[in-house]
This record gives structure tokens, sequence and C-alpha cells, in this order.
């Protein structure tokens, strides 16, 4: 209606005129607790970034490390994939989750949980026992560095996923939020200048009018009150009779 | 995610070929549980469906905390993985023997290749 | 006596056998071998060996398993040749050879049985040497009632069963404990036909089976620490023949540490040297290895101290190195007679070290690991 812009529906009252402006308030201090918790959380993201990069070249080396190890399984045992395989029963290497709070996000991070298990204790009894245990070593330091990176990666996608939403937000209050209230504070306040002014001109015209009421009821009065003094003066001997009773059309009072 | 979803995750599970299966198991990750285990083995015999509809089960599990794969793999499944946006399980994409991490392979990660867009901007 | 009639039956084998051994790959090949970039270079190198074009059809990348498979079938063929036109007694002594193979073989089976899996596809993943004929019949087997007697009737192993196993074993006994009651007792066994053979036969066999049962022994010994497997039942694994026993048998049964292991086997010289923890000694003992150090420390500095302790696991790793030397060295030792079966074991399993050579040294090109790859152990 006011060509500026989308405007709440609201009816242009000097109470919503006050409620728009303490929300606009609210707006503005929520945009900027906002952008200070996006810029936070992108501090962290960043960080994060750097090490889930490092992690995931270093998750390279380390697994090749371990491949080696069980090379070295293999060149003193054997094959021992389907031995391994059917063997295994509990896991003895968990992980448990715990929370950490950043600008009120919860990131989940994993920690190892490993109890001592004997899985595999027997495998390479007669040969290459020692590098099966060495393997198991290996590749329980190798699955620690992919722990260490899976919690890397699920803050990492959890972060970027709130980021996100946090800049919707942060761009909508900015955007959107904030214009539609300004605009419906210029609204209301632009309907009010134009009531007042509707207003002055109303009360001008009920003065005006007024006045012409007094005006005619003035005329209705003095024409009576001529007609009267017409008789006195015809009964008195007519004119020279009080100056005041007359009106003069000069003399205001 | 309620905060009790992911307490109750504590397993890893994994889809890999032979040896980088026998050796996560090696590290003690394996877990058989009346029959269903949390691992897979996957040979040049095995079919992409079969690796995706491990792939749904192992992110449907409540128990499982990460999912391992091998990346060339997650390469036959890639839609899928592209799809996975859950923060839980985390999938993550490992190397393999025959598959080392090259220097022009990390950006077939998908994660790699969100990091790296990012590090670009 | 024998020397006299060894010619007519078993002449024509040896000197194949013979002329397989001078096709094992030299220190100057491995070299060769260990100066290539990528797997094709490998392969190209090796094409110009006895290998010849064994990699020929496979399809680039290779894997290193392929490439221990094919040169398996190499021997395996070389094996079955041999096999097929060997003569009484040396035939019963190439399927005693064969036996440790089946044991495997079973063991895997037993385990696929236990587990309730489909055995049929194990019959892959079995060790080509140790395929029999009636490998297969295990398969229909579908408890381990069932597989127990099937193995009793079906498969050359069925004494070692019988001796030592009853059905209700299969089902108890950890699957490490069945292989190696199993080992014992064909150890056992093999030894006492190489006796019946007599001759350089037994000579030279007597040798390298006490060198095997001693090695088995002092592993079990060490593998056992740690793990719940008891005194009594480490002891009834350790094969009743090798120049440990009885004393050192006795001894390290009873044995808690690395170190009683090492008194125990102090009294033979040999042994000795092999829990020789100096570096000096180490060198000595195989030069070839020096590359070895610097790989493995780099890998303890990226993954951190093992819990364990490094250092122990690093020598006790080194004492697996050192069994194999010393095993190269007396199955060397077989071809330096004549008229003599011990040939056909030591080129047997001299070759089986070369392919597990070939394939370390493939990983370790795949696995772009240069340091580590001069970590094998020649023979020539």
């Amino acid at each position: 209606m006011s060509g500026t812009g989308a405007r709440e529906n609201i009816f242009p009252t000097r109470m919503a005129l006050t409620n728009t402006k303490l929300r606009l308030k609210g707006a503005q201090t929520g945009h900027s607790l906002l952008a200070k918790k996006r810029d936070a959380l992108t501090t962290r993201f960043r960080a994060i970034l750097r090490k889930v990069d490092e992690a995931k070249r270093k998750m390279g080396r380390v697994m090749q490390l371990a491949s080696i190890s069980l090379a070295e399984v293999t060149y003193a045992t054997g094959d021992i994939s389907y031995l391994v395989q059917e063997q295994a029963k509990s896991a003895s290497f968990k992980v448990k989750a715990k929370q950490e709070n950043v600008s009120g996000v919860v990131l989940p991070a994993f920690e190892v949980d490993r109890v001592p298990g004997s899985d595999f204790n027997l495998t390479g009894l007669g040969r290459g026992g020692q590098q099966v245990l060495r393997s198991k070593e290996v590749y329980a330091k190798a699955v620690e560095t992919l722990v260490e990176l899976a919690s890397l990666q699920t803050a990492f996608t959890i972060l970027d996923e709130v980021i996100r939403a946090t800049n919707r937000r942060v761009n909508a209050i900015e955007h959107v939020v904030i214009p539609r209230l300004e605009n419906t504070i210029k609204y209301i306040t632009s309907e009010l200048d134009e009531m007042d002014r509707e207003e002055f001109f109303r009360l001008k015209k009920v003065q005006g009018k007024k006045k012409r009421d007094a005006d005619a009821a003035e005329a209705a009065r003095r024409a009576a009150a001529e007609a009267d003094s017409d008789v006195e003066n015809i009964e008195i001997g007519g004119g020279g009779g009080d100056l005041l009773d007359s009106k003069d059309e000069d003399v205001i009072f | 995610m309620a905060t009790t979803s992911f307490k109750d995750r504590n397993l890893l599970a994994v889809i890999g070929d032979e040896d980088t299966v026998t050796g996560l198991l090696l590290a003690g990750i394996g877990h058989v549980d009346k029959q269903k285990r949390n691992f897979l083995v996957v040979d040049s015999k095995v079919q992409a469906s079969t690796i995706e509809d491990a792939f749904e089960e192992y992110t449907q599990r409540k128990d499982i905390a990460i999912l391992l794969i091998n990346q060339h793999l997650a390469e036959k499944i890639r839609p899928a993985m592209d799809n996975y946006q859950q923060a839980f399980p985390a999938v993550l994409e490992i190397p393999s023997k025959d598959h080392p991490y090259g220097d022009a392979n990390p950006s077939k990660d998908s994660v790699l290749k969100r990091v790296q867009k990012l590090f670009g901007d | 006596m024998e020397a006299l009639f060894y010619n007519v039956n078993t002449g024509f084998l040896e000197g194949i056998v013979r002329g397989y051994k001078a096709g094992l790959l030299t220190q100057g090949q491995y070299s060769n071998l260990t100066q290539c970039d990528t797997i094709e270079d490998f392969r190209t190198q090796l094409s110009s060996t006895d290998y010849g074009n064994f990699l020929a059809n496979e399809s680039l990348p290779i894997a290193t398993s392929t490439i221990a498979e094919r040169a398996t079938q190499l021997l395996v063929d070389q094996f079955n040749y041999l096999k097929s036109n060997a003569v009484e007694p040396l035939n019963k002594f190439l399927e005693y050879v064969s036996y440790s193979y089946m044991i495997d073989n079973v063991i895997l089976l037993i385990t696929g049985t236990v587990h309730e899996r489909d055995t049929h596809e194990l019959l892959e993943r079995c060790h080509p040497l140790g395929v029999f004929e009636t490998l297969p019949a295990l398969c229909v087997a579908t408890n381990v009632e069932e597989l127990y007697h099937t193995a009793l009737v079906e498969t050359p192993l069925a004494p070692y069963f019988r001796e030592c196993l009853s059905a209700n074993d299969l089902d108890d006994l950890n699957i490490e404990i069945i292989r190696n009651t199993l080992y014992k007792a064909y150890l056992e066994d093999f030894y006492s036909l190489c006796q019946e053979i007599g001759g350089p036969t037994f000579e030279i066999m007597s040798k390298v089976l006490s060198f095997e049962a001693d090695r088995r022994t002092i592993n079990i010994t060490i593998n056992s620490f740690g793990t719940d497997l008891t005194k009594e039942q480490r002891a009834k694994l350790f094969p009743t023949i090798g120049r440990l026993y009885p004393d050192g048998n006795n001894s390290l049964a009873r044995a808690d540490d690395v170190e009683q292991v090492r008194l125990a086997c102090d009294y033979i010289p040999e042994y000795r040297s092999f829990f020789d923890t100096s570096s000096a000694a180490a060198a000595a003992q195989n030069s070839n290895r020096a590359g070895g150090g610097g790989g493995t420390e780099s890998t303890s500095n990226l993954l951190g101290e093992f819990s364990f302790g490094g250092e122990q696991a690093q020598s006790i790793g080194e004492l697996e190195d050192r069994f194999f030397v010393q095993e190269v060295h007396l199955n060397k030792q077989a071809f330096l007679q004549q008229f003599n079966y011990a040939v056909f074991y030591s080129y047997l399993r001299l070759k089986e070290q070369e392919i597990r050579t070939l394939t370390w040294i493939a990983e370790c090109i795949a696995q772009n690991a240069r340091d580590r790859i001069q970590d094998f152990i020649t023979i020539f």
C-alpha cells in the first residue's frame, strides 16, 4: 500500500506503533546476537576445517602403515582374514559419545572406549602370533585416528548445518524481518500523520461550520432584535436609540 | 537430535575390502549379535546393490556411531553417499590397501569436497 | 644301497627339482625388483625371470594378492607335476608334505561349520596345495558332529583327528588349539615317516623337522603369554620331536616370560643367537635387514608408542625373521646332498619363502613403503 515494501498487516494505532517499535528493537538485538554466534561458530568451523583436512591426509598414511603391518602378518602367518571374520564376537573397541558446547550448539565427540578383548588372542599361535599382536596394536592406533577424524567430521557436518541455519536466520532478520518492521513503523507513522492531518482538517471544518452556524444564529437574532427596535423606535419616536444596540459591521466587539 | 540418540551409539561398523575389514577386526571393532554383523566384506563379486543395502542397514541401526567405508566402495554408491546428510552415524571414507589416498584422490571424498569448496572461497 | 636305486626311481624328478631350484630368484634379481616404482615395472622385471609372463593376462592395477595367487599357482603346478611322476616312497613323502596345507584347509572348513556359514564358498579360499579329492565332501556336513565323522572317513588326516580330538573338542576348543594339536600330530607322524625312509633323507629331514617343531614350540610359548591358554594346554601342543624335546619343552611349558624362554633355549647354540637382542648380532644375522629399523621407527613415531612396549615386540618380531632365515638356511643345505627326498620338501619351502618375499616387495611398492622394502630374506 505504501509501495516501499512488505509490512505487517496491522491496524495503525499508537499502541501498535509502540509494539512494533519494541519488536524492531528486539529484532535488532537478536540480529547482533545471532551474528555474534555465527562468527563464533565460523571461527570454530574454520579450525575444524583445517583439522579435518589434516586428519584426512594423516589417515591416508596411517592406514597405509596399518596395511603394511597386515602384510607382515600375512608374510608370517598366511591368510587369516576368514578366521578373523568368523571369530569376531563382541566389540572390544567401542566409542563413547560426549558432548561439547560451542555457542549453544551441542557438538558430539567420540571417545575411544577400549576394553581388553580376547577375541583373537590365539590367532597365529603356532606362527606369527607376535605379528598379529603388533598388527592389532597398529590397527587400534589407526582406528583411534579414524575415530578422531569421525568426531571432527561429525562436528563439521553439524556445524555446517547450524551455521547455515544461523546464516539463514541472520539474513532473514536482516533482510526480511527488520525491513518489514521498519516498513510497518513507517506505515503506522504515516497513517498516524495522515490521521492527524485529517483530524486537523476535520476540526477546522467543524470550527468553520460552527462559526457559520453561530453567524446564522447571530443574524437571525439580530434580525429579530431589529424588528423589536423598529417597533420601539416607532413607539418612542424613532432614531437616536442605543448606539450599542446596533451592530456595526466594522466593529468586531 | 535428541540427547539420548547418540548415547547408545557405541559401535563402529565397516564396509570394506578383505584386508581393511580384517585389520579393523583385529583392532577389535567386530561385533556379532544374533548373526547380525557390523562389517561387510566386499570383494569383486559383491554387487553395488548389496553395498547399498548394507549402507542403508548400518545407517539405520541405532547402535552404530561411526560407519567406515572404503573410498573405492563409496564411489560405487556415490549417490547414496551424497544424499546422506545425517550426523549420526558419522560416515567416514577411508582409503584401502589397493586404493590408497593419492594426491588427487581426496577430492573424491564427499566431505573433503565440501572442505575444499569452503577453503576455496 | 638306496643310492643305487635312487636314480632309477627318482633321478629324473630330482633333476627337475634341482632345475626348479636354479630358477629361484637371486640377490641381484631381488635388488632389481626393489628398484621398481610401480607394480607394472615389477611385472616387467619378473618376466625376465623364471616366472615369465605369469602376470601377463592380469588387468591393471594388479593387486598384491593376485601376484601371490598366481605365483602360488605356478608352485602348485610344479608340485603336482612332481607328485604325479613320483613313485613310492617319494609319492608318500610328497603326500605328507601337502598334509600341512590340508590341516589349514580343514581348519578353515571347521571354522566355517562352527559358525554355520556356507562352507562351499570356503573351498576357494583353501590353499591349493592342500586340496584333496574328498575335501568338498566336508562341505556337506552341516554341524560339527557330522564334520568330525566325515573328516574321520574322508580325509587323509583321519589318524590325527582320531588320536587327538573328539567331536566335542571341535565345538569347544579354540580353533587355533585344534590347528596346533593337529599340526603337532602331523609333525610327529612326518618325522616317523622320514625315519622309516631313513638314509640321507632322514638325516636332513630330521634337522628341518626338528627345527620346525622347535620353532612352533617357542612360538606357541611366546604367543600364549597373556592369553587364557593354560600351561597344561600349552604343553600339550608341543611336538614331541625337535632338539628342545624333552628338557627344553618342559622348561618352556613352565615359562612365564620371554626371558625364561631364552634360558630354556640357551643350551642349543643356534637358538641362543635368536634371542640375542644386541644390534651387532642382529646385523650379523641378517645384513639385508638394514632398512628395517628405520621403517619401524617412523611407524612408531607416527602411531605413538605401543602400549605394551614397542621394543619388546620389535625384538620378538625379529625373532620370527630369524626363524625364517634359519629355515632357509636349513633348506638350502638339503641341496648339498644327493640321493634324498628332502630336496623336494626344501624346494617347496624355499619357493614359498620366495613367494612371500615377492608379495612383500609388491606390497611395499603398492603401499609406497620404500623404507621397508628391504625387509625380506634372500635365498641365494
